[in-house]
């Protein structure tokens, strides 16, 4: 369990000088929970998974791990997490087995819990075949999972991984993606990434940072659902000539639809495609459409709600943010 | 202890998987053959190894910091230090683990040269004292010059700033004041002595074993084995 309490952290100290690099973040992980955090460059998601693994203290407030608080009781707390930072720094000079058998006497494991150790993480991230080569002869991805294995070492009950699947290539990422969801199974995963559906496929629940504070926080399925009224639908129909503004005017009518619009692209003479925007709070209007075009007689080849994605989720939170600090900008200029 | 001793055993097997590690043992062997033959196997002289140790005080000057420069400038480079600080172990036994390891390949340079103390013994009836003196003094010094390394090296991430670092300051530290001190008044000249750490060391390869020089370096090497774990913790607050 992870307890983030108005957490913030100036660099540079608090005065007008100074940087504010995370700003009152507070949210907690139940066990067992994998939870993603997302946002753009700068936000503070390094900063807040530092504060978490002890590696930076919070200006202010307080973290807990396990009940363990990460100042007062900071070994403590540290033990019982495994941590890969990002870009995964290791020794390139070591051995795989040696830098495993190397962070096990760090977390203080004795010789048989070490093997044991030692032999679950080089099983569960597929090591074997390199277990005896030097770290630097191997490529990214193998590196990602050294990594992950020296941060499974111990077999921590929380894990907290920066950025595991940067400047890895596709089949790299689905193999990294495919462990972590294993990892998730039995222990409290924080995953920060920049790669959305990484996220949306890995995590239970998705944080968004922005400018320090956390903008949303929820399900992938809850946030999604919260934009899902202004998707808009696309409506494919056969016309006759002049037939294009019966069917306008036919979609334009249905009460919940805020416009439509002809679409240019995919038809041709005897067919049309509209996109067609519900109001505000209307979600799907399928149905409507169907039977506002069944009453016209006409034939309709594609009836397609859009999909919100998590993608869409994010870019809606970091505009409207980015709204915001423009506006702030503005009143500290006006003052 | 376990985790001192990983931290050392790492550090110690790494300056070897390395070419630098290999280099400053053998350029040690070397120099310290050249010496030892021009100064130490002089025909009709005394079966000593003063002058020697005299002058390998000069090749400790310049190759403790080649040991030294990389302990916390490699991890910082490479940003290991975060996977280091964020394990279960204070960071006082990070650095002193380093630090044993950096004191460890001390002794493994200097073990090669007890084939001299064979030679001489070979060849005449040397006497033991001075040689034992002279060996714990250069190591003395070498643990001072080692812990000043650890500190310029916990500064900063760039080994070559902290090769030039500890070189500095071990000049200003063992160069400056043998060169000004005979020019200064003798109550002065007698307080720059006492800070130098090679003169100090000198009594040590005369066979003069005194405790106040074993307290002067053990309790400088301690100093900068602090001040590397302060600055160490610093970054955490900044």
């Amino acid at each position: 369990m992870i307890q983030v309490q108005r957490v913030s952290k100036w660099f540079g100290g608090t005065g007008r000088s100074g940087v504010r690099a995370v700003d009152d973040v507070s949210f907690t992980i139940p066990a067992g929970q994998c939870v993603g955090v997302l946002g753009p460059n700068g936000a503070g998601k390094t900063t807040t998974i530092r504060m978490i693994t002890g590696y930076l203290p919070p200006s202010a407030g307080s973290i807990r791990v396990n009940e363990l608080d990460t100042i007062n009781d900071s070994i403590g707390a540290r033990r019982v997490m495994g941590y890969l930072p990002e870009a995964t720094p290791l020794y390139p000079e070591m051995r795989v087995q040696d830098y495993l058998a190397y962070r096990a006497k760090l977390y203080g494991l004795g010789r048989t819990a070490r093997r044991a150790g030692i032999g679950a993480a080089i099983e569960r991230c597929w090591l074997k075949e390199v277990a005896r080569r030097r770290i630097g002869q191997l490529s990214k991805g193998y590196k990602q999972r050294v990594g992950l294995a020296g941060a499974l070492v111990h077999s921590p009950p929380v894990l907290i991984l920066d950025e595991p699947t940067s400047g890895l290539d596709p089949t790299q990422i689905r193999e990294t993606r495919s462990l972590i969801k294993g990892l998730a199974e039995d222990r409290t995963v924080l995953v920060s990434s920049h790669i959305l559906p990484e996220i949306e496929q890995t995590c239970d629940r998705v944080i968004i940072i922005a400018r320090g504070r956390v903008r949303a926080d929820g399900s992938p399925k809850a946030l999604v659902s919260q934009i899902q009224s202004a998707f808009p639908h696309t409506v494919e129909v056969g016309v006759t000539p002049g037939g294009r503004e019966r069917v306008h005017r036919a979609l334009a009518a249905i009460s919940c639809v805020a416009s439509v619009q002809l679409s240019g692209d995919g038809t041709d003479e005897n067919w049309a495609r509209f996109i067609v925007l519900p109001k505000k709070d209307v979600g799907d209007m399928r149905e409507e459409i169907a039977r506002a075009v069944g009453v016209l007689g006409v034939v309709c080849r594609e009836l397609r709600r859009a999909q919100p994605t998590l993608e869409q989720v994010f870019m809606r939170v970091i505009e409207s943010d980015d709204r915001a600090a423009e506006k702030e900008t503005r009143g500290e200029r006006a003052a | 202890m376990r985790a001192l001793s990983a931290i050392c055993g790492r550090e110690y097997a790494s300056m070897f998987r390395i070419p630098l590690g290999w280099v400053v043992v053998s350029l040690f062997v070397m120099l310290s053959s050249i010496y030892f033959m021009g100064r130490a196997m002089v025909p009709g002289g005394a079966a000593t190894m003063r002058e020697v140790f005299g002058v390998w005080w000069a090749l400790l000057l310049f190759l403790c910091p080649s040991v030294s420069m990389r302990i916390f400038s490699e991890e910082l480079r490479s940003g290991t230090i975060e996977t280091s600080l964020t394990a279960p172990v204070a960071d006082g036994v990070l650095v002193v683990g380093k630090y044993l390891a950096s004191v460890l390949f001390l002794i493994t340079m200097l073990v090669p040269t007890l084939v001299y103390v064979a030679v001489l013994a070979l060849l005449s009836r040397p006497d033991y004292g001075p040689i034992l003196s002279g060996y714990a003094g250069l190591m003395l010094l070498g643990m001072l010059y080692l812990a000043v390394g650890a500190l310029a090296s916990a500064c900063t991430s760039s080994q070559t700033l902290a090769f030039l670092g500890t070189l500095f300051a071990l000049l200003l530290l063992d160069v400056l004041p043998a060169r000004i001190a005979p020019q200064l008044p003798e109550q002065f000249a007698k307080i720059v002595y006492m800070l130098s750490p090679n003169l100090r060391a000198n009594d040590f390869y005369r066979g003069l074993i005194d405790t106040s020089h074993i307290a002067f370096f053990l309790a400088g090497s301690v100093w900068f084995v602090v001040l590397a774990t302060l600055v160490l913790q610093s970054r955490r607050w900044r």
